[in-house]
C-alpha cells in the first residue's frame, strides 16, 4: 500500500495540469460564422424530420424548385419558371440549366422525379412529410429541364410548401450508391453551402459551394453548435463565441443582449399563434354570448407586455399577420370587462361560475399567460382552474377524445403561412384538433378554398373563415410570439427570418 | 473471494435488468416521439404520426420492444437513434469517454482539495481553522450545482473572461465543469476526512509514531491516512453514483456533450434506444465501481479478503 500516497500526490498533479489550462482568448477565424441550434435533428435528409432546426441549416444546403426568402415572397428556386393548368392538377417546371448538386452530379428533371417518388414512395412513408405532399399523384419527365406535377386533387398551398421540407432536391446517383442511412450523416443538395463535417450532438460546419446557380456565398465557414441550454447559449454570445443564437431567444434574456453594446435583439413576426379554444359542448362556454364575455374580460395587450416582454401581437384569427388568409380588417373583440360581466349576467351565469383551462405544463410563456387569463376572469365572477398537462397527453388523449375543459390551449406555428394549413385542422369537422365543433358553413367555405387556383378569391374565402370563426367565437384567440433572435454586430446583412429558414448567402463578418 | 465475487456479480447482473426495464417503461409513459419528429413545423396529420410510428417499431407491444432491446444489449447492439438513425453504439462510443474525464477530474480535484483540508481541520481541531473549513463546507453543501456553474459562467467567461463558457473542444473547456463537481463533492468529503482522522489520531499506534520521533506529516500521511482510508474508499466509490446524477445537470449547463448531455436530449426527444443505451451503460458503470470498490477493500484490508 506504499502506492496510495504516491498515487495521491500523482492525482493531485493531474488535477492542477488540467486546472492550468491554455487560456487562449476566443479567436475567431476571418470569415466564420458560428450559430447556435438547441436541437441536433439528428438527420439531414429533408423527408425525416419537420424540426425548425433541420430547416436552418437545410435550407441553406439544400434547394427547392421554388425560394422563399425572409419577405415570405416566392420566387425561382430549381425551377425558373411554372404554369399551371386550369384546372389546377398540372404543374409544369421549367429547371434551371447548368446547375450541380455539391458532389458534381449534375440536376435534371430525373432528379426532381426521384426526390418526390422518394418522398412518396416507401422510405417518405416513415417520415412526417408525407401527408403535406399527398396533392401530388406522380411527377413525370417531359424532358432533361421540364417536369409535370399531376395532381390528384388541386392543393392551393403546394407551390409554397415546394420551398421547403420534403421539397427539397436530392441527388439520385448519389443516394443510390451511398444508401439512405449514409445520406443521413452526409447530405449532398444544390444549396450554397456543403456539409463538410458533422459532429452528432456537438456542431455541423458548412463551407461555400463554389458552384452555386446564385452565386458563391461571402463566407468562409459556418459552424453550427448544438446547444441545448438556453442560458448557455445566451453566455456563448456574451462572451463572443458565437455571433447568432436563432430563435427563440429567451425572452428574459432580451435585456442581457440589448445592454451588450456589442449585440443586438432582432425580433420579427413569427409563425407561432396561442389561442384558448371552447369547449362548445359542455359547461358556461356552451353559450356563445359566455363565449364572447369571456373573450372580452381578457386584456390580451397587459397580458403581452408584462409576461411577454412585448415580444408578441394581439390576434383576431388563428394566424399571424404575415399568413395568407389574414384580414387587417378583422378586429379582435375589445377589452371591457364591464361590458363582460353585464354579457354573462344576460346569459344567467352566477358569479362564482367556474371554467377549466387545460394546457401544456412544459410551454413555460403559455403557464403565465393561462395564469393571467385565470386573473382577468376572476375579476368579473368566473374562477378558473387551471390544469397542466403533459404536451403528449393533452395533444394526443385530451384533445382528439373531447375531453377538455371548458377551454383549451391551441398552439401553433405552420411554416408556410397559410391559413388553410391551420383552419382546416382547427375547425372543419371530423379533424383531430376540432372535437366539439361541426358547423355545416365552415365546413363548406373550408372545402371550397382548397380546390381554387384564383389567390385573391381565396384569399377573401379563408379571410370569411376567420371572420365565421371570431363571429361564433369558437376561441379565445390570444397572441402571435415574435421570432426572436440574439445577433452580433459583427454579423453583417443577416436578416432574420419569420420563419426559421436561415439562408446565409449574403451574410459576412468582421 | 471467488465465491463472493460470483455472489456479487449476479446481483449487479440483476440490478442492469431491472434498471433497464424501469427505463424502457418509464420513458415509454413520457410521451411519443413522433409528435416531437414534427414538432414546431405544423399541419402533420394522424396519418404521419401513424407511419413515423410503425417505421420506428412503436406499434409493437412493449414486451416485444424490450426483448428486443435486451437480445441488442446482450449482443453488443444498443439500436440506432430515432432521430436520423445514428446508432446509439457510436453516439456512447463518443460521449462516454468525455463523462469519465470529466468524473474521474472531479474526483480527482475532490480528492486533491478534501483530503488536505480534512487533514488540516482534523489537527486543528477546535482552533479557528477548523470552524472554517466546516464554514466552508457547509456553504458548498448548500450551493445547488447548477446555481454554482452559472456563478463560474459569469464570472471567467463574461466577466473576466478566461474560460470558455461551454462546449469541450479545448483543454480549458473542462475547468469549469471539473471545478463545479469538484467543490461540491469536496464539501461532503472534507467532513468524512476529518471525522476519520479525528477517530484514528487519538489511537495508540499513532502515539507510538510521534513518540518515535517520526514527523508529524510521515505520520499523518503514512500512518494515519493509511487507516482511514477504507471508509474514504467506499464513500468515493459510492459517490460515483451521484457524480454521475450531478454531471447530467452539470454537462448540460456546460453543453459537454457527455452521456448526461446525450441522457437529456433523448428524454426531451423521446428518443428510446439512445435514453435505453445511455442508462444502461451507466448503470453498468456504476455497478462495477461498486463491486471494484469491494475489491479494492480486500487489496487495502486483508482482513476482508480472508473473510
Amino acid at each position: 500500500m506504499q502506492n496510495l500516497g504516491r498515487n495521491l500526490r500523482a492525482m493531485l498533479l493531474a488535477a492542477t495540469a488540467m486546472a492550468a489550462p491554455a487560456l487562449a482568448p476566443a479567436a475567431f477565424a476571418a470569415g466564420t460564422l458560428t450559430v447556435t441550434l438547441v436541437q441536433d435533428p439528428g438527420s439531414w435528409d429533408p423527408i425525416d424530420t419537420f424540426l425548425v432546426n433541420w430547416a436552418k441549416v437545410g435550407n441553406n444546403v439544400f434547394d427547392g424548385l421554388v425560394q422563399r426568402g425572409p419577405d415570405m415572397k416566392l420566387a425561382p428556386g430549381l425551377a425558373t419558371s411554372w404554369e399551371q393548368s386550369e384546372d389546377g392538377k398540372r404543374i409544369r417546371f421549367k429547371l434551371r440549366e447548368n446547375v450541380k448538386f455539391h458532389n458534381g452530379e449534375p440536376f435534371d428533371a430525373e432528379a426532381v422525379r426521384f426526390t418526390f417518388e422518394r418522398l412518396l414512395g416507401a422510405e417518405g412513408a416513415k417520415g412526417p412529410q408525407q401527408s403535406n405532399y399527398n396533392a401530388i399523384d406522380k411527377v413525370e419527365v417531359v424532358d432533361a429541364t421540364t417536369v409535370d406535377f399531376l395532381l390528384k386533387n388541386p392543393d392551393p398551398v403546394l407551390i409554397t410548401k415546394l420551398a421547403g421540407y420534403g421539397g427539397m432536391i436530392v441527388p439520385p446517383k448519389y443516394i443510390q450508391e451511398k444508401g439512405d442511412e449514409y445520406f443521413n450523416t452526409h447530405p449532398v443538395g444544390t444549396g450554397p453551402f456543403k456539409v463538410v463535417d458533422y459532429q452528432p450532438k456537438v456542431s455541423v460546419t458548412l463551407e461555400p459551394f463554389a458552384e452555386h446557380w446564385g452565386g458563391k456565398p461571402k463566407l468562409d465557414k459556418v459552424v453550427f453548435r448544438f446547444i441545448a441550454e438556453p442560458s448557455t447559449q445566451v453566455a456563448e454570445l456574451q462572451a463572443g463565441r458565437v455571433d447568432i443564437v436563432t430563435d427563440p431567444l429567451p425572452i428574459s434574456a432580451i435585456p442581457i443582449v440589448n445592454s451588450d453594446p456589442r449585440l443586438k435583439v432582432e425580433s420579427i413576426t413569427g409563425p407561432t399563434v396561442q389561442a384558448l379554444r371552447f369547449n362548445t359542448r359542455t359547461g358556461i362556454t356552451k353559450d356563445e354570448t359566455v363565449r364572447k364575455a369571456l373573450i372580452m374580460a381578457v386584456d390580451r395587450d397587459a397580458i403581452i407586455k408584462q409576461m411577454l416582454g412585448g415580444q408578441a401581437k394581439p390576434i383576431a384569427s388563428f394566424q399571424s399577420e404575415l399568413s395568407f388568409g389574414y384580414d387587417p380588417a378583422l378586429k379582435p373583440l375589445p377589452f371591457d370587462p364591464a361590458k363582460a360581466k353585464q354579457l354573462l349576467a344576460q346569459a344567467g351565469v352566477k358569479p362564482g361560475a367556474a371554467v377549466q383551462i387545460d394546457f401544456r405544463g412544459s410551454d413555460a410563456n403559455f403557464r403565465e399567460a393561462a395564469q393571467a387569463v385565470a386573473g382577468y376572469l376572476q375579476a368579473v365572477g368566473i374562477k378558473s382552474i387551471l390544469k397542466p398537462y403533459e404536451t403528449n397527453v393533452i395533444l394526443n388523449e385530451i384533445i382528439p377524445a373531447g375531453k377538455t375543459g371548458e377551454m383549451f390551449q391551441q398552439g401553433w406555428g405552420g411554416w408556410t403561412f397559410d391559413y388553410d394549413n391551420t383552419a382546416y385542422l382547427m375547425y372543419h369537422s371530423g379533424e383531430k384538433w376540432n372535437p366539439y365543433d361541426n358547423i355545416p358553413e365552415l365546413n363548406a367555405l373550408l372545402e371550397s378554398q382548397r380546390s381554387m387556383t384564383d389567390r385573391s378569391k381565396r384569399e377573401k374565402v379563408l379571410q370569411e373563415i376567420g371572420r365565421v370563426v371570431a363571429d361564433k367565437a369558437l376561441e379565445m384567440p390570444l397572441y402571435n410570439l415574435n421570432a426572436v433572435y440574439g445577433v452580433s454586430k459583427r454579423v453583417k446583412n443577416f436578416v432574420a427570418p419569420p420563419d426559421s429558414r436561415l439562408r446565409l448567402t449574403d451574410v459576412t463578418v468582421d | 473471494m471467488a465465491g463472493f465475487l460470483v455472489k456479487r456479480i449476479l446481483q449487479a447482473v440483476f440490478v442492469v435488468l431491472v434498471v433497464t426495464l424501469l427505463v424502457a417503461w418509464a420513458i415509454r409513459l413520457s410521451g411519443d416521439p413522433a409528435i416531437m419528429l414534427t414538432q414546431g413545423a405544423g399541419s402533420f396529420t394522424e396519418q404521419d404520426l401513424q407511419n413515423i410510428r410503425k417505421a420506428l417499431g412503436l406499434d409493437q407491444p412493449f414486451t416485444v420492444q424490450y426483448l428486443q432491446f435486451i437480445t441488442g444489449v446482450v449482443t453488443g447492439d444498443f439500436g440506432k437513434s430515432f432521430f436520423g438513425g445514428t446508432s446509439v453504439g457510436s453516439l456512447i462510443a463518443h460521449a462516454l469517454p468525455l463523462t469519465l474525464l470529466l468524473a474521474l477530474t472531479s474526483l480527482a480535484l475532490a480528492v486533491a482539495m478534501s483530503i488536505p483540508l480534512g487533514i488540516h481541520a482534523a489537527v486543528n481541531r477546535g482552533k479557528a481553522a477548523d470552524t472554517g473549513i466546516r464554514i466552508l463546507s457547509l456553504v458548498g453543501l448548500s450551493f445547488p450545482n447548477f446555481w454554482l456553474a452559472i456563478m463560474m459562467v459569469l464570472t471567467f467567461s463574461i466577466t473576466l473572461g478566461w474560460l470558455p463558457p461551454s462546449g469541450a473542444e479545448e483543454p480549458a473547456n473542462i475547468v469549469m465543469p471539473a471545478l463545479t463537481m469538484g467543490v461540491i463533492l469536496t464539501a461532503t468529503n472534507v467532513r468524512l476526512v476529518r471525522t476519520s482522522m479525528l477517530e484514528t489520531l487519538s489511537a495508540q499506534y499513532i502515539m507510538v509514531a510521534r513518540s518515535k520521533g517520526l514527523k508529524e506529516r510521515v505520520v499523518l500521511y503514512k500512518h494515519a491516512l493509511r487507516n482511514c482510508a477504507i471508509p474514504l474508499i467506499t464513500y468515493i466509490g459510492l459517490q460515483f453514483g451521484g457524480l454521475i446524477g450531478g454531471i447530467v445537470v452539470i454537462e448540460r449547463v456546460f453543453n459537454w456533450p457527455g452521456m448526461g448531455s446525450l441522457a437529456f436530449d433523448a428524454v426531451a426527444a423521446r428518443d428510446y434506444p439512445v435514453l435505453q443505451g445511455v442508462i444502461t451503460v451507466l448503470a453498468l458503470l456504476i455497478v462495477a465501481a461498486n463491486l471494484l470498490v469491494d475489491i479494492v477493500y480486500g487489496l487495502v484490508d486483508p482482513r476482508i479478503r480472508t473473510e
